[in-house]
């Protein structure tokens, strides 16, 4: 497609799509990126920060140095760090591989598998029998209570069943009569194809991990397992949580800590989203057909 | 002679193949329930082991005594709730309004944001607008509340300009809902921008390159091309969507108060009141079960439909 | 195609139903009795060798828990093993624990729930250790008397239960030449100077008072502790009279507090935003100091509120004033310590944990300040804390028994709590019932929403009090009659 911004007249209606779409963009962009400028705004601020201004008042980073110092904040950040890793790739090695199983049409009892599985996105035995479940068999105060029930997600995997569709069935068809196996196609064939997909659903297992704490709550008792977010609520929620963070700065207030963890816990994905990106291109599907 | 050799040695080497596929299939599919095993695993430990508590719904569960069989008494007291039933109007017109909403608005913003040429402009965009997610619902409903206040609040302050008096948004019914849906979308666009940028990069560019030599316009393109091209992800999305449509509480459970209850309270926030009181978990679970069901009824409604119409369904 | 979905669907049935009969007897822990304790001889109590515990406001572990617990082991040779979750979770945690059978020996808890637990048996009945206990009868009688259930005790109160007192910006005071108000009409003329440009700046950005909304449903409060002022002696929830329970709504004297409380907003006295509030939002506007009068907690609360204005207005200050004549301050009902029916030997556990807890001595000193050289350095017999504010297992400035705190107080602590003591009175806990569990939850909602409602103008005082007769009257009655039968 045309690159150029030009008025000449065939191009005339397409330029000026185009600049309302940066326009428009850019304002929803700007009203996206405000709250969160008063929010950086405020945690770079000692004195309290009712009210509208997005300029810190009086600029300090000790709300950040207490962050990263405190061993009350800095360990549940790295048990977060540990419980995503893990998590994802857990996730996704359950995902790609039951969406791989679910697209096995001529398999017999494939049907009885996408019903066993979507049977348990609806159907939920509820709080106190999951407990239960997890004390017996040993997996209470554990970061496994967190990691495992999260990393079969159907939702996930009926998403990545219908990018693995897309796949061309002529593909799988030559890699059989080649005599590969169901792994090795699914490695060398499958995988490759589906960057797209995969960088998503990685990304959404990712966000889930990383913003969980129900089980936490619900499961671990040991307070040192806990991860970032628990102590994030904590600290907006409850304001007994603040006197341990602050009990090692007299200067800074509390509502600068506050918002500094609530930067702290966006961060990773700030950074994380343009990685993710890359793969997010077209035609990655496509040269594989061309034979 | 030499022809009938032919035929014959064909047919048996037609037989021998047919027994090796017979054999090679066998394998493939052994080798598919394998690598199926860890899903099943993982499924019945957490899933199904549990699941066997969904029957605690037919009882009276509290944490003093053993649960107590009382049938269908919880479902009885569910449904001649006054509360609850309005709860579940709620319920129903919030969750499939947002998920309208959603669906919509997050498809054109894919759209649009497919139209950005420049990788940096496209890349930069994306990231920003998929950020409000990671802000938790607490602070977006504290961030909202300040802007909407009728202290003084950002939009009071623009409307002062206007001459006009403040107006106490968040505890006014008829604005809330509409303000919900709005922060709502605030929240959420980005990150549902996310799977149909995905799907869109998986569509051939040989499609558009045809079509353009038909000198289709863009617009054309969109609704010929691109829609139909990310159809399946959208209809897929879509009902995943509506299986979680009764499980709404976080954003309406920070953004409520006492003024608008009658049109914020749904379910999820009402048993959870309830709980806090009463704990009994025999009718938690009923009220889980009596979810479940309609959420079910929908899916496979909503499958069948997708699969007369376009011929595929996620089931 | 259907008969397949319906055959699938009959198999998965079929898998569920049948687990679901293995697992039959999933909740094990269970026993069959009801732990109602009655005659327990009280023989020489042996000293247990654990104690579990599941504790909500308590010191953590970074704040050297630990500590305090290695020192408890050395002092008595038990071993505390503490369970500690999410204040916000903490008895959504409590529940799950007793339905999953992982009961502790000893639970923190409060309000309606040590009603409903200690009604449904499930804590052990300690009035006659009570009785028995030379130590306990030394603690106060009044926060005693407040936990009795049906005349009966199922915990030991952590300390005094605190109340809400009303902080005034004295800068403002001072610079309007104010004095203290000592009557509601005093008060309101105060609250007028505050609403208009009271620190001379040239602008009307302050708020009169503000609050987390006119009736809080804290349960372990009472509802209208941050408004005493305006509600006087009316009361928006069950409450005695003439020893029977009546509504405290339907009551004569909730017409006249609801009046004044329109008038208030309607003259623009209180933050518009009062009905939305939470907690955070009124202490942060408080903290950028655009509040003149707010009512909250006395005690160690005094010093945080006016050390975090400090940081915005460095010339201001507060001052924590004594009721006005309408009126009294309300201290709550505490939370309690109380030993579960499932506990193994509740006299050990009485004896070595809850009396200990309360000897106004050593073991006293050790849960309510924590461990020398750790918590607190002691020079000339008076005690410097090591830690900043944290909570300790109870807050020693409101302890219960004659126990004598070493450390050095701020003043502003014993002064706050000295001017909240003067005015409280003793709330009561409200008797269990079946029917209050029930629809407790939807009265709640509603006075909270005609409250508001009538308020903030959009119903007249009238109209508002209609319509929760016509709402509520079915509930309310039926819980009245469980009360009055109970108590």
């Amino acid at each position: 497609m045309q690159d150029k911004l030009s008025f000449k007249k065939e191009f005339r209606n397409r330029t000026i799509f185009r600049i309302a779409n940066y326009i428009f963009l850019g304002l929803v962009m700007i009203s996206m990126v405000i709250p969160i400028l008063k929010i950086v705004s405020d945690s770079l601020d000692s004195s309290a920060t009712y009210g509208m201004s997005i300029i810190p008042k009086h600029l300090t980073f000790s709300a950040y140095k207490v962050i990263f110092t405190s061993e009350s904040l800095y360990r549940p950040f790295l048990v977060s760090i540990y419980t995503t890793v893990v998590g994802t790739a857990i996730g996704l090695a359950l995902t790609t591989l039951g969406a791989y199983v679910l697209i096995q049409d001529k398999m017999p009892g494939r049907k009885f598998f996408v019903w066993m599985v979507f049977f348990t996105m609806i159907f939920n035995g509820g709080l106190v029998p999951t407990y239960l479940v997890i004390k017996n068999i040993g997996l209470l105060n554990t970061l496994w209570s967190v990691i495992l029930p999260l990393s079969l997600n159907v939702f996930n995997m009926i998403l990545m069943k219908s990018f693995f569709q897309q796949i061309p069935e002529s593909l799988f068809e030559s890699a059989e009569i080649d005599g590969c196996s169901p792994m090795a196609i699914f490695i060398k064939i499958v995988l490759p194809l589906s960057k797209p997909a995969i960088a998503s659903i990685g990304l959404f297992f990712a966000v889930e991990y990383w913003n969980h704490f129900f089980n936490f709550i619900m499961y671990i008792t040991d307070s040192t397992k806990f991860n970032f977010q628990i102590k994030l609520r904590e600290l907006v929620l409850d304001s007994t949580g603040l006197a341990a963070a602050t009990s090692t700065s007299q200067t800074v207030s509390t509502s600068a800590i506050q918002n500094a963890s609530i930067v702290v816990a966006m961060l990773p994905f700030l950074i994380i989203y343009p990685f993710c990106q890359k793969y997010f291109v077209t035609g990655i599907t496509m040269g594989a057909v061309k034979e | 002679m030499v022809k009938k050799n032919n035929s014959t040695q064909t047919l048996s080497v037609l037989h021998k193949w047919k027994k090796n596929k017979k054999i090679t299939e066998i394998f493939k599919y052994t080798y598919l329930y394998i690598m199926f095993l860890p899903i099943l695993i993982v499924s019945i430990i957490f899933n199904y082991i549990p699941m066997a508590g969904v029957r605690f719904a037919f009882y009276e569960y509290t944490p003093f005594s053993q649960p107590k069989f009382i049938g269908f008494d919880n479902f009885k007291t569910l449904l001649t709730s006054k509360k609850f039933i309005s709860a579940f109007s709620n319920t129903i017109t919030l969750s499939f309004a947002n998920l309208l909403l959603a669906t919509l608005v997050s498809i054109i913003f894919a759209l649009l944001m497919n139209e950005l040429y420049n990788r940096f402009a496209k890349s930069f965009v994306q990231t920003i607008i998929y950020l409000p997610h990671f802000i938790s619902w607490v602070v977006t409903a504290s961030i909202f509340y300040m802007l909407l206040s009728p202290n003084n609040g950002f939009v009071n302050q623009i409307l002062g300009m206007f001459g006009i008096d403040p107006i106490y948004f968040m505890a006014d019914e008829k604005w809330w809902t509409p303000i919900f849906y709005f922060i709502n979308r605030w929240r959420e666009t980005g990150w549902g921008t996310i799977i149909y940028l995905a799907a869109l990069s998986s569509i051939n560019p040989e499609l558009y390159e045809a079509s353009s030599l038909d000198s289709a316009t863009r617009l054309q393109q969109t609704w010929y091309v691109t829609l139909p091209g990310i159809m399946n992800t959208i209809i897929i999305v879509f009902i995943l969507n509506l299986a979680k449509v009764f499980n709404l509480f976080e954003s309406v459970f920070v953004l409520m108060n006492p003024m608008v209850v009658n049109s914020a309270e749904v379910i999820q926030t009402y048993t959870y009141k309830i709980g806090l009181q009463q704990s009994d978990y025999g009718y938690a679970t009923a009220v889980g079960l009596f979810k479940s069901v309609i959420s079910m009824v929908l899916v496979v409604l909503a499958n069948n439909i997708s699969k007369k119409i376009k011929g595929e369904g996620i089931l | 195609m259907k008969g397949s979905f319906l055959k699938k669907l009959c198999l998965i049935l079929t898998v569920v139903v049948s687990t679901s009969n293995l697992i039959a007897c999933a909740p094990k822990n269970f026993s069959t009795e009801k732990g109602t304790a009655t005659t327990t001889t009280p023989t020489a109590s042996s000293k247990p060798e654990k104690i579990t515990g599941m504790f909500d406001t308590i010191l953590k572990v970074e704040d050297g828990q630990a500590k305090v617990v290695e020192e408890f082991k050395k002092q008595t040779g038990i071993d505390l093993v503490i369970t500690n979750p999410i204040h916000n979770q903490y008895y959504e945690k409590l529940n799950l624990a007793f339905a999953s059978g992982d009961i502790p020996d000893v639970v923190e808890m409060g309000g309606t729930t040590y009603s409903a637990y200690a009604n449904n048996g499930a804590l052990y009945d300690m009035t006659s250790l009570v009785e028995k206990s030379a130590t306990i009868q030394k603690l106060s009688t009044v926060t005693m008397d407040s936990e009795k259930i049906g005349g009966k005790l199922y915990g030991v109160p952590k300390a005094s239960g605190n109340g809400t007192v009303t902080y005034l910006r004295k800068d403002w005071l001072d610079l309007n030449n104010l004095e203290v108000p000592k009557t509601y009409e005093e008060y309101i003329n105060v609250l007028k100077v505050f609403a208009d440009d009271p620190d001379k700046n040239g602008k009307k950005d302050t708020f009169g008072t503000s609050a987390a909304g006119l009736f809080s449903d804290d349960p372990t409060t009472t509802p209208d502790i941050y408004l005493r002022e305006f509600y006087q002696d009316a009361y928006p929830d069950f409450k005695l009279v003439n020893n029977t329970w009546v509504d405290g709504i339907t009551q004569p004297e909730m017409k006249p507090a609801l009046e004044r409380l329109r008038k208030a907003y309607s003259m623009g006295l209180f933050d518009k935003e009062i009905i939305t509030n939470k907690t955070t939002n009124v202490r942060d506007k408080f903290y950028s100091g655009k509040v003149g009068a707010m009512s909250y907690w006395a005690g160690t609360w005094s010093t945080t509120l006016e050390d975090e204005l400090k940081k915005a207005v460095p010339t201001a200050s507060i001052v924590a004033i004594p009721a006005i004549k309408e009126t009294n301050y309300t201290s709550r009902v505490p939370s309690v310590y109380a030993i579960t029916s499932k506990a193994k030997n509740p006299e050990g556990i009485f004896k070595y944990l809850l009396e200990y807890m309360h000897d106004a001595g050593k073991g006293e000193l050790l849960f309510s300040r924590g461990v020398e050289n750790v918590h607190y350095k002691v020079t000339d017999g008076k005690a410097t804390m090591l830690t900043v504010k944290s909570t300790y297992f109870f807050d020693p400035t409101l302890t219960i028994s004659q126990f004598k705190d070493p450390a050095i107080i701020d003043p502003r602590i014993s002064k706050s709590t000295k001017i909240f003591e003067a005015d409280s009175q003793m709330a009561k806990l409200l008797p269990a019932s079946a029917a209050y569990t029930k629809t407790g939850v939807d009265l709640i909602q509603s006075r909270k929403e005609i409250i508001s409602k009538v308020v903030i103008g959009q119903m007249t005082v009238d109209e508002g009090l209609e319509k929760y007769k016509k709402d509520n009257q079915v509930i309310v009655d039926a819980i009245l009659n469980e009360f009055n039968v109970a108590k």
